[in-house]
């Protein structure tokens, strides 16, 4: 039951009938899981997982709803009207409701209502699981991102990131490769990198962030490659090391640290070449690197597969460095730009998936930290630009998400918001629902994966939370 | 803060759940489940159990405890005072006498009443209701042969006094007795003895002296000095003390013990998050850090240590010379950004947390659940911060006076201007706008639009960025100041600002005040008469506190392994005397860090060696040392792994104090560690790889981990390689170099399978890096230009000179109109372009590792479809020739290049050619990866793509093998 067993449990089971204790025996429980020695050894499920890893394709900004998965014929109706009622508090000023300038047709047998800002990604709405009613607590991007990558949207507390909490409960299946990768292009979102921190989890939990700018593999990862020997004379090194800690480990000497030194020493030569095999598409047949697209978000989705394929339990795949997805301004032309970007490869990330049976037990998941007003957004001086027109501004009372594969429900559209898009009115779910529903299609009871740090034991979902169990088949 | 009461308990039960870290699950699995509990009495303290221990209790024994027994056995009221409601009433009995035998469970009393023996004396139990079954019997009888576990959840909920726990009790030192010998060895030789377990023997004098070295200053020792004291005819009981007051008088002494104090400081050379435009660091963060290793290597009493860090502004007569004491106040001032509440709360828990190892902040939105601390008391010490929230920097130290300066203050005064022109005519605006402020600058300030404030705030951040890259300011303090007339704080109702309950008065806590009574604080904020009351020698938790993490940097464990959580939570003491009398007699002893260093390192307890001959026996009783009947060995911490390599290359730095450097990023700074500018918000995860202190919030242990980042790190960064060269050049001229190395590194002369080793090593890798010859790049790749012969299949080949933004070329511009050999290049994607014609060819070189059989495959990818003459392509090599040689069809988009098996020998070199085809290179953009893969599948494929990479800057042989010493675990461990 206990999935770390303590360095004494281990030696007891290690030294059973066998006198003194061996190298090999050792080593080989090192493989086997012993996280005393190996914090990212695989760790135990509380209950059958449906999901074994996650994509976390963030759209950081704030995606619009209404313009993406959310159909309010209404919009075009009162296009350019008050909306009724008492408005909702967003962070700028918004005007009347301003129809979508995308257009929305229905898609697979489900009969999801989507608009063509993502057509390849609808065309797979079959598989999809939507979520209507997401909601968050405030409308600005610090505390919403904080709250969708860590459940606690207060900037200044130190909260480990989802990632951080998988990889603790799942640890890794692949040690030759992190366990949490978070891929940004041209830099880091806003909060940098305390999306992907640990904080008071070891650092073997943090998220390892990559530049997928970067093109030169080697750059990639840092210290990935040797930059003064070849492998071969690498190779010779390494033996060297060895041999001298095998010397110096006598016989029947017990250590299970210097030990477990010498096994990550193996690990991380093994590293350097599975990491940049990893990240190098080139390895993909032509079809495949044509599937996901020549482009920056066809190769970052396509990394991101291979990183999952090879045991990586939480990728993190951002848009962007800060806030693409924030379009204040001009809704069509940016979000237009975006779509484009994001679309092929997204539903090329879902098709290869699924072609190789890895949707079944992937969880892929799409949003930003909150969504976007059904209003337009007012030109206010001191507030934004004084061109700002056709755009909308931040709405953390409803917005849209969706997964996919990993346990889900595939061609369901889950929750409503109001007549406009506005708030989420039916089956409201708020973002530590959603942690606590990821935690249990990981196999994770949320109340119960808990860290004891300053004489308190932390959640990732705090007091809050409930599974929702609609949304899983 | 908010809790789920179920938490804890569910954590504890269901052990899948609690973390790796031995501090999560020592608590309750110590025992083990093959034997007996150890010391299974009430006097020794509270006993560990195994979850599967605790597990068994609650799935068997405690549903039958409460149908059958609590009814009439409950708490004070239980019958025959036999209090079966909690473990300890088990083990004192009822009135009458004892009723579990531990050894013999079969014969307790209690067994034989709900056996109904009948023997004289013995009541049948249970009176009411139904006889035991003999299954329930004997899952009782198993669980009093475990040494009755029983979780330690239960103690917060079984009614006892939380304030009667051990932490909060005055200490309380047992009187020696005359022939002790030496106090911490008599304490733990008498708990060891009591379970059996053998202590090591003493540890050879290299070990001890590298382990002294180590924990005292951080660096590893040197040959000659580790000479001295081996050689040493003197008796060891003198030659040990004296070698360890050596030691404790070095500088660098003060360098490693402000670095741990900095872990619990939460130290950070930058606030935290901040929007975009604001300034980050602190710029006088550092003042703090230099008067902790100050305050260390002078040995300030630790009571005055903890008054300066906590009040010092209220101590120190700012115009005299203690006026450098302000510094400590960085320990309150250097907190995390935030809200007022965020920071007033991290200041509660760091001072509480670090110097009396209270959870406190837990009683921030109710009280705390286990520990004697109400809300109301959080508000109380919230209180005596928030009338401390003024800041001020005053001048400690003196500025650099000269030319520099002067031009220094010239610039600064420029870009304040940038600040000033822009501020007055905003605030003559709002003056007009605002009559009734007139001349009241700061409340005009308040009331700057937004758009406006943004503008201030960038202007503002760039003066402040001015000063801290400039450097040039004198040292300054960071302080706190109190509020001229306190206020007083109202408790939040769970934790909501907007809920005001009743007044805390700013005080004590009680659990901690003398006679239990907190008298109400009158000076200023209170903050000095907090301190005073932390520091009272009566206070029971400050010394334990501190005697404990002492012990922990010195052992990898605390005597309390929480270390920063004495509460009811937290775990009890492995020794419980010992730490009394240490805590008692580091008081007497004017709260001396330094003797008590001495003491602890003179022990015969911390001269143990890491092994034990005894372990496989040990192991059985007490499998995590608590007994400590060996050494724990540790492996270097980041500080003390790159200190240590950076001294023994001889390129150590040690200069002291001063303004942070960049430590991990080229240009490699030789600093120490404990300098490292150390970025709260983005740290390099470098640190943390190597289990580095979180600068969020304060630190009691840091986890310890092994992954292979860390082993990346020490093969493959370039500072550890230069580390390795380094020890190679200052060896080069020495007779006997291998001997050198190894007194450099390791501070020992080097055995004989030692200098085989290296000599093998030396001599085979010095070979192959001259068969190699000169290399372009580090991998088996090169790039360059040439032809071939068509006749003889002999190539001749030029390797690029040139590496330009990632591209390696022929000359630094490209492509030139009329220069052939400028249109010649390639880029990490395998494209590239040839010369003019067939003497200009575009050639990929790659070596063969070893002796190999591979495949080639891949394809001559041409954009260009339908334009020109297409290119032609080879492959040759160096012993066979011409292998492969095809036209690409200009009317095609690419050409497959296979070769299904290819035999190469070591170091023989494959071709990878294109030739223009006919002198014509119109259009011969071309994009080539070529892959070979082993067909005996030992090698990992190589490729172009993958491999590609920039200029070689070789290590030499004994660079490298340095470097492998480096990289040891007789480097990187302590034993």
């Amino acid at each position: 039951m206990n999935g770390y067993t303590s360095r004494r449990q281990f030696l007891q089971r290690a030294g059973m009938g066998m006198g003194a204790i061996g190298l090999s025996p050792l080593l080989s429980a090192l493989q086997a899981g012993d996280r005393s020695l190996n914090p990212l050894a695989p760790g135990k499920t509380h209950f059958a997982p449906r999901a074994k890893r996650v994509i976390h394709i963030f759209a950081n900004g704030g995606p619009s709803q209404v313009d993406s998965f959310d159909y309010k014929p209404s919009l075009a109706k009162y296009d350019g009207k008050e909306m009724p009622g008492d408005g909702l508090k967003t962070e700028r000023k918004t005007g009347a409701l301003m129809k979508s300038p995308f257009h929305f047709s229905q898609h697979g047998q489900c009969g999801l209502w989507a608009s063509d800002l993502f057509p390849k990604v609808s065309a797979m709405a079959d598989d999809l699981c939507v979520i209507n009613s997401m909601y968050a607590n405030v409308p600005n991007h610090e505390p919403s991102l904080m709250l969708m990558n860590t459940g606690a949207e207060r900037v200044n507390l130190v909260r480990p990131s989802v990632g951080s909490w998988i990889t603790y409960g799942l640890g890794t299946e692949n040690e030759n490769l992190p366990g949490f990768v978070s891929l940004c292009p041209g830099g880091v979102p806003i909060v940098e990198t305390q999306n992907w921190r640990s904080a008071f989890l070891p650092g073997a939990y943090q998220g390892a962030h990559i530049d997928t700018k970067n093109t030169l593999i080697s750059k990639l990862i840092p210290d990935i490659r040797n930059p003064r020997m070849p492998r071969e004379l690498q190779r010779r090194q390494l033996d060297l090391i060895q041999e001298m800690n095998r010397q110096d480990a006598g016989e029947g000497a017990i250590d299970p640290a210097a030990e477990a030194r010498m096994h990550s020493l193996e690990l991380a030569y093994k590293m350097q070449i599975e990491a940049t095999d990893a990240f190098n598409v080139e390895r993909e047949p032509a079809h495949i690197r044509e599937l996901y697209g020549d482009t920056l978000h066809g190769r970052q989705m396509l990394i991101a597969r291979r990183l999952v394929e090879r045991g990586v339990r939480f990728v993190q795949v951002w848009h962007g460095a800060g806030q693409p997805w924030d379009s204040h301004s001009e809704i069509a032309k940016g979000h237009g730009r975006l779509g484009a970007e994001a679309d092929q490869p997204i539903a090329a990330l879902l098709l290869d998936l699924k072609q190789r049976g890895l949707l079944e037990d992937t969880l892929v998941i799409w949003g930003g930290e909150f969504g976007r007003t059904p209003t337009v957004e007012l030109p206010t001086p001191g507030a934004n630009d004084a061109n700002t027109k056709m755009g909308r501004d931040h709405n953390h009372h409803g917005f849209s998400m969706w997964m996919a594969g990993g346990g889900t429900k595939g061609g369901l559209q889950y929750g409503k918001t109001d007549e406009f898009g506005f708030k989420a009115v039916e089956n409201p779910m708020h973002v530590h629902d959603l942690h606590a529903t990821i935690l249990h299609l990981l196999g994770f009871d949320h109340e119960k994966l808990t860290y004891r740090y300053a004489g308190r034991d932390f959640r990732l979902t705090d007091v809050h939370g409930h599974v929702f169990h609609d949304l899983i088949a | 803060m908010l809790r789920n009461p179920a938490l804890s308990c569910l954590s504890l039960i269901v052990l899948t759940l609690s973390g790796p870290l031995a501090v999560l699950r020592g608590a309750n699995e110590a025992a083990t489940p093959v034997a007996p509990a150890p010391e299974a009495t009430p006097e020794a303290g509270k006993i560990a159990f195994s979850g599967e221990q605790i597990e068994f209790f609650e799935k068997e024994v405690r549903p039958l405890l409460a149908e059958s027994c609590l009814d009439c056995h409950t708490g004070t009221s239980a019958k025959v005072g036999l209090e079966l409601n909690h473990r300890e009433g088990w083990l004192s009995g009822s009135d009458y006498r004892k009723v579990v035998d531990l050894e013999k469970p079969g014969e307790s009393v209690l067994i034989k009443s709900v056996l109904h023996s009948g023997e004289k004396g013995i009541p049948s139990m249970p009176e009411k209701g139904e006889k035991l079954s003999p299954d329930a019997v004997a899952k009782l009888t198993t669980w009093i042969g475990m040494g009755l576990p029983w979780p330690a959840y239960d103690e917060a909920e079984k009614g006892t006094d939380p304030s009667q726990h051990w932490s909060f009790q005055p200490v309380k030192p047992d009187a020696l007795p005359a022939d002790a010998g030496h106090p911490i060895d008599y304490f733990v030789s008498k708990t060891r003895a009591k379970a059996g377990v053998v202590p090591a023997g003493r540890a050879d004098r290299y070990t001890l002296y590298r382990r002294a070295h180590f924990a005292l200053l951080g660096l590893p020792p040197q040959f000659e000095e580790m000479e001295k004291f081996i050689t040493d005819p003197g008796k060891h009981e003198e030659a040990w003390p004296a070698l360890v007051d050596q030691l404790l008088a070095s500088p660098a002494y003060g360098e490693r013990w402000a670095r741990l104090w900095m872990d619990v400081a939460r130290y950070a050379d930058t606030k935290g998050y901040e929007g975009a435009g604001r300034e980050r660091r602190f710029i006088y963060s550092y003042t703090y850090r230099d008067w902790l290793i100050r305050s260390m290597n002078e040995d300030l009493p630790y009571d005055q240590f903890l008054l300066y860090q906590l009040a010092a502004e209220q101590i120190v007569d700012p115009a005299s010379a203690d006026k450098k004491h302000l510094a400590a106040l960085g320990f309150l001032s250097l907190s995390r950004n935030g809200n007022q509440d965020e920071i007033l709360d991290d200041r509660v828990d760091t001072t509480f947390r670090g110097t009396m190892a209270l959870t406190v902040s837990c009683a921030k939105c109710h009280d705390h659940k286990f520990d004697p601390i109400s809300t109301k008391e959080y508000y109380s010490l919230y209180g005596i911060f928030l009338n401390s929230l003024t800041q001020d920097t005053p001048v400690i130290g003196e500025p650099k006076l000269g030319p520099e300066y002067d031009k220094y203050l010239a610039d600064l005064a420029g870009v304040q201007k940038e600040v000033d022109d822009f501020l007055k005519p905003v605030l003559e605006k709002l003056a007009k706008e605002h009559p009734d402020l007139a001349g009241q600058a700061d409340k005009l300030k308040a009331k700057i639009d937004r758009e406006d404030r943004r503008k201030l705030n960038n202007l503002e951040g760039k003066v402040q960025k001015f000063i801290a890259d400039a450097g040039m300011e004198a040292d300054k303090a960071i302080i706190l100041k109190d509020r001229d007339k306190p206020i007083n704080q109202h408790v939040f109702i769970r934790g909501n600002a907007g809920r005001r309950g009743d007044l805390a008065p700013r005080q004590f806590l009680a659990i901690a005040s003398e006679g239990g009574v907190p008298k109400e604080f009158t000076k200023g904020s209170g903050r000095l008469e907090m301190a005073k009351e932390i520091v009272r020698p009566g206070n029971p938790l400050t010394a334990r506190n501190i005697v404990n993490r002492v012990w922990m940097w010195h052992f990898g464990e605390g005597i309390v392994r929480t270390v920063d959580d004495f509460g009811l939570q937290g775990e009890r003491p492995d020794h419980p005397e010992l730490l009394d009398w240490l805590a008692n007699w580091f008081i007497e002893n004017d709260w001396s860090l330094k003797k008590l260093n001495h003491l602890i390192v003179t022990s015969e307890t911390w001269q143990q060696q890491s092994t034990n001959a005894k372990a496989t026996e040990n192991m059985l009783v007490d499998s995590e040392n608590r007994l400590l009947w060996k050494f724990n060995k540790k492996r270097l911490e980041l500080e003390q792994m790159r200190d240590g390599m950076l001294e023994v290359a001889g390129n150590l730095d040690h200069e002291m104090f001063g303004r942070p450097v960049n430590i991990l990023e080229p240009p490699y700074v030789n600093r120490r560690s404990v300098y490292a500018f150390i970025d709260r918000q983005n740290l390099n995860p470098t640190f943390r790889n190597f289990d580095f202190s979180n600068p969020q919030e304060t630190t009691g242990k840091r986890p310890s981990t092994t992954i292979p980042m860390q082993a990346l790190f020490t093969l493959n960064n370039p500072f550890v390689q230069d580390q390795g060269e380094n020890l190679a050049k200052k060896t080069a001229t020495a007779e006997d170099r291998i001997a050198e190395l190894h007194r450099a590194v390791f501070a020992k002369a080097p055995s004989e399978s030692d200098r085989q080793l290296a000599e093998s090593f030396v001599t085979v890798f010095a070979s192959e890096t001259a068969r190699m010859g000169k290399r372009q790049t580090n991998t088996e790749w090169s790039y360059g230009w040439g032809s071939v012969d068509e006749a003889t299949g002999k190539v001749t080949f030029q390797p690029f000179e040139h590496w330009i933004k990632e591209t390696w070329q022929v000359g630094k511009e490209r492509p030139l109109k009329d220069n052939p050999l400028s249109y010649l290049y390639v880029d990490a994607n395998g494209a590239g372009h040839p010369g003019y014609t067939e003497k200009e060819s575009l050639i990929y070189e790659w070596r063969a590792p070893a002796d190999l059989r591979v495949a080639v495959s891949g394809f001559v990818h041409r954009s260009n479809v339908g334009k020109g003459n297409g290119v032609r392509v080879k492959v040759a090599t160096s012993s066979g020739g011409i292998v492969f040689d095809k036209v690409l069809d200009p009317a095609k988009d690419k050409l497959e290049v296979t070769i299904p098996e290819l035999n190469v020998a070591s170091h023989e070199v494959v071709y990878f050619i294109v030739d223009p085809h006919e002198k014509n290179s119109s259009f011969d953009s071309i994009r080539w990866n070529p892959e070979l893969s082993d067909l005996d599948n030992k090698w990992p494929k190589w490729e172009l793509a993958e491999s590609y990479s920039g200029p070689a800057t070789p290590a030499s042989a004994w660079g490298a093998y340095a470097q492998a010493l480096l990289n040891t675990n007789r480097f990187l461990f302590v034993d």
